[in-house]
């Protein structure tokens, strides 16, 4: 271990997944497809008003599922921290959220 | 655009004529100088002596709005300042000291004492740490501007709509506090997600979770405080600014906006914020009480339960800033209980100082005497906030004189002492000197009891009906006497403060170097010399418990025992791109504040995007420093 000159960054798998190019070039290029397809559904009328808010909301979802896993690694092992931070956060606006719209 | 141009030109000479002219040697000598070296650094304790000055700074800053506005109601119907002005005063004053005083010395502190006491050499991220201090400076900088051109803030450091829109806040007061706010803001979120990854990732081998100082703890508590409650806050300010300058509605209420939208998302970051100012606070107490007494500090365990549960706790309880909005009886009741919960872990942590100067071996320094004095004052602001936290009682204290001096008395009393208690202990480990204790002292009892004399008072100008935010009183309805003893209360803080500054000068012209350990200390920034290297430890450290160095000590080692043998040890490079990323924001800011004209706006945007591209695209590894420097330096040291 001579010429350890860098402090080890606790509870990293030391090898991971390879992960090709093309993986992260999808994911980005759906993203930005959804996110056009939203301000196209909030601009024109080709779906029915009681639709807009519902699909918006599940290519929000999609988007924040693919954000997650393919460039937070979070399907790769010793993500334990970002759960924990991930999991406090969705708490937190959770409960601001409840709060906000009953009380 | 022309006015840029002049401004680049004019910067140029300046720097010129005192680097001793323009010539071919005049990029080497700007590179060589000591302010380009402070301008560019990455060294975490470098930034903390940036943090903490410039967050002192700000401290007088609104000190002296405080003293203006104690004086104008020193005596009833007085007209020193009157009407805008004082409003100006009070949200500048609240504003200041939150946002640019108390967070700022906060992440001083952090700075210099956190890698040192996990044993770290560096922050997870240098180059953000530098941005971070910038963008707040930057934001701070434009804030204060204000004063300046165009009117400060004056809707309150809350700033509450619909008073804050334009219709009632004409000009661009509030356009400051908008963006001054969210430029500063931006910095203060990175440096909390900085600190967290440093907590998590750089701590010593040996150092677990459960052996972390409490200073260590309380600020990573804090740093994940910051990263939930600080976006409630951009987001709020980002809506009050598309209200503001792009004609938005989102709280005009006649547009089908909301209001009260504004207090949720305002408290939901407002009363974390709180907690972010109070906890590292605590954490320096820990530390300071533990050292002074000898002791080992009572009930660790339960202490960094208490941190987190303060923490956790501090985002459930937002709706007590707002009992007389009108929410509702359910609603009002479930958060008291809440409110009423934090008094334990509260509690648990007085009761564990008290228990750890029992039996101790005490030494009154300056640091203690703050840490000791802390005690009651805090406990009072705590009891009346237990007072205010039931809504029939608040009902009648709300937006009077009593939520004043509550507020003051843990603000004040919290923060501002540990502060004061921070400064005095780590003051040798960040600039090799120690404070004068005589000046130390003098400066804690005028301020103590001026500190009493200006807010114990104010608990009864509110319990007769003085309201709080107003300019002036009618006389012979039983407040003169009362304001009159505030104000000369705030001339105690006053002195306290200029024989700080005064001690800080004398310190800086004394010669003698302050030992590695003066207090006798127990973490590990006191196993290194003061100040410390740049790469703070030659050869990392093996912990082998809580207190780490105590324990070397106890077992009658010189030093901590290395974990790794001596190396080459890998340092960041210094970079320019920090400062002038937050010159990019400042020129946005200024230029979305002027209105009509994004044209200045733009461009400063633009300098933003292409610092990035130039950071995202930069090759450069950082340097390394051989074993043969780290030697020769030691032996200088002990020679």
């Amino acid at each position: 271990m001579a010429g350890h000159n860098q402090q080890s960054t606790t509870n990293q798998p030391a090898s991971r997944k390879p992960e090709g190019v093309m993986k992260h070039l999808i994911s980005f290029a759906i993203m930005i497809v959804l996110t056009a397809l939203a301000f196209y559904l909030v601009a024109t009328d080709v779906v029915p008003e009681g639709w807009v808010l519902p699909l918006i909301i599940i290519f929000a979802a999609i988007q924040v599922f693919l954000q997650l896993f393919t460039f937070m690694h979070l399907d790769q092992k010793g993500s334990g921290y970002y759960t924990l931070f991930i999991m406090a956060g969705i708490l937190i606006a959770v409960v601001s959220a409840v709060g906000i719209i009953l009380m | 655009m022309g006015t840029l141009i002049v401004l680049l030109v004019l910067a140029l000479f300046l720097t010129a004529i005192f680097t001793g002219g323009y010539n071919k040697d005049f990029l080497d000598r700007v590179k060589t100088s000591k302010v380009w070296d402070w301008l560019t650094t990455v060294d975490h304790k470098k930034i903390a002596i940036l943090y903490f000055m410039s967050g002192f700074f700000f401290f007088i800053v609104g000190g002296i709005e405080a003293l203006f506005m104690r004086l104008q109601l020193i005596v009833p119907h007085n007209d020193l300042f009157v009407g805008d002005t004082f409003n100006e005063l009070l949200t500048m004053h609240g504003t200041t000291m939150i946002f640019l005083a108390a967070m700022p010395m906060i992440f001083g502190l952090m700075n210099a004492i956190v890698p040192l006491q996990i044993g770290a050499r560096d922050v997870a991220f240098p180059f953000v740490n530098a941005l971070g201090f910038w963008l707040f400076f930057a934001g701070g900088l434009l804030l204060n501007l204000s004063w300046i051109f165009g009117g400060a803030p004056d809707a309150g450091w809350t700033s509450y709509t619909s008073l804050a829109l334009n219709e009632y806040s004409p000009g661009p007061g509030i356009d400051y506090y908008v963006l001054g706010l969210q430029i500063s803001g931006i910095g203060t979120l990175i440096g909390g997600l900085n600190f967290l990854v440093t907590i998590i990732n750089l701590r010593a081998p040996g150092m677990t979770y459960l052996r972390m100082p409490l200073f260590t703890w309380t600020s990573f508590v804090t740093s994940a405080l910051i990263l939930f409650a600080f976006p409630a806050l951009t987001v709020a300010l980002l809506l009050l600014m598309f209200d503001r300058l792009f004609g938005a509605n989102f709280f005009d209420y006649t547009m089908g906006g909301s209001t009260v939208i504004w207090q949720h998302l305002f408290w939901i970051f407002g009363h974390p914020e709180v907690y972010i100012v109070i906890l590292p606070a605590f954490g320096v107490m820990s530390e300071v009480i533990s050292t002074f007494s000898k002791k080992r500090l009572f009930g660790y365990t339960s202490m960094v339960f208490a941190t987190v549960l303060i923490g956790f706790l501090g985002f459930m309880v937002w709706v007590h800033h707002m009992f007389t909005v009108g929410l509702g009886p359910v609603s009002n009741s479930l958060f008291a209980v809440a409110t009423m919960a934090i008094a334990v872990p509260t509690g648990i942590k007085v009761f564990n100082w008290l228990f750890t100067m029992w039996g101790g071996e005490i030494r009154f320094t300056t640091a203690m005497l703050f840490a000791v004095g802390f005690i009651p004052t805090f406990v009072m602001g705590g009891m009346t906030g237990v007072m205010l936290a039931l809504p029939p009682a608040d009902y009648q204290y709300q937006d009077s004189y009593f939520v004043v001096a509550h507020f003051h008395y843990v603000l004040v009393g919290g923060t501002v002492f540990g502060m004061f208690a921070g400064a005095y202990y780590w003051w040798p480990k960040m600039f090799g000197k120690l404070l004068d204790e005589k000046l130390g002292k003098f400066h804690f009892w005028t301020f103590l009891i001026g500190f009493h004399l200006t807010f114990f008072p104010q608990h009864f100008l509110g319990l007769f009906g003085m309201p709080r935010r107003v300019f002036t009183y009618q006389s012979g309805v039983g407040l003169e006497t009362i304001n009159l003893i505030s104000t000369i209360g705030v001339f105690g803080m006053t002195i306290g403060t200029l024989a700080f500054i005064y001690n800080i000068y004398k310190t800086f012209k004394v010669e003698a170097q302050a030992p590695a350990d003066p207090w006798n200390g127990r973490t590990l920034e006191w196993a290194i010399p003061s100040p410390p290297p740049e790469y703070n430890f030659a050869q990392l450290p093996r912990v082998r418990g809580l207190d780490p160095f105590w324990l070397e000590k106890q077992a009658g080692n010189k030093g901590m025992t290395p974990a790794e043998p001596l190396g080459s040890i890998h340092m960041p490079s210094p970079s320019y791109l920090p400062v002038l990323m937050s010159l990019g924001f400042f020129i946005a800011g200024f230029g979305f504040i002027a209105r009509g004209n994004y044209a200045v706006g733009i461009l400063g945007l633009i300098v933003v995007v292409i610092t990035m591209f130039m950071r995202s695209f930069e090759q450069d590894h950082g340097y390394h420093i051989e074993p043969e420097e780290i030697e020769d330096a030691n032996k200088g040291v002990q020679a």
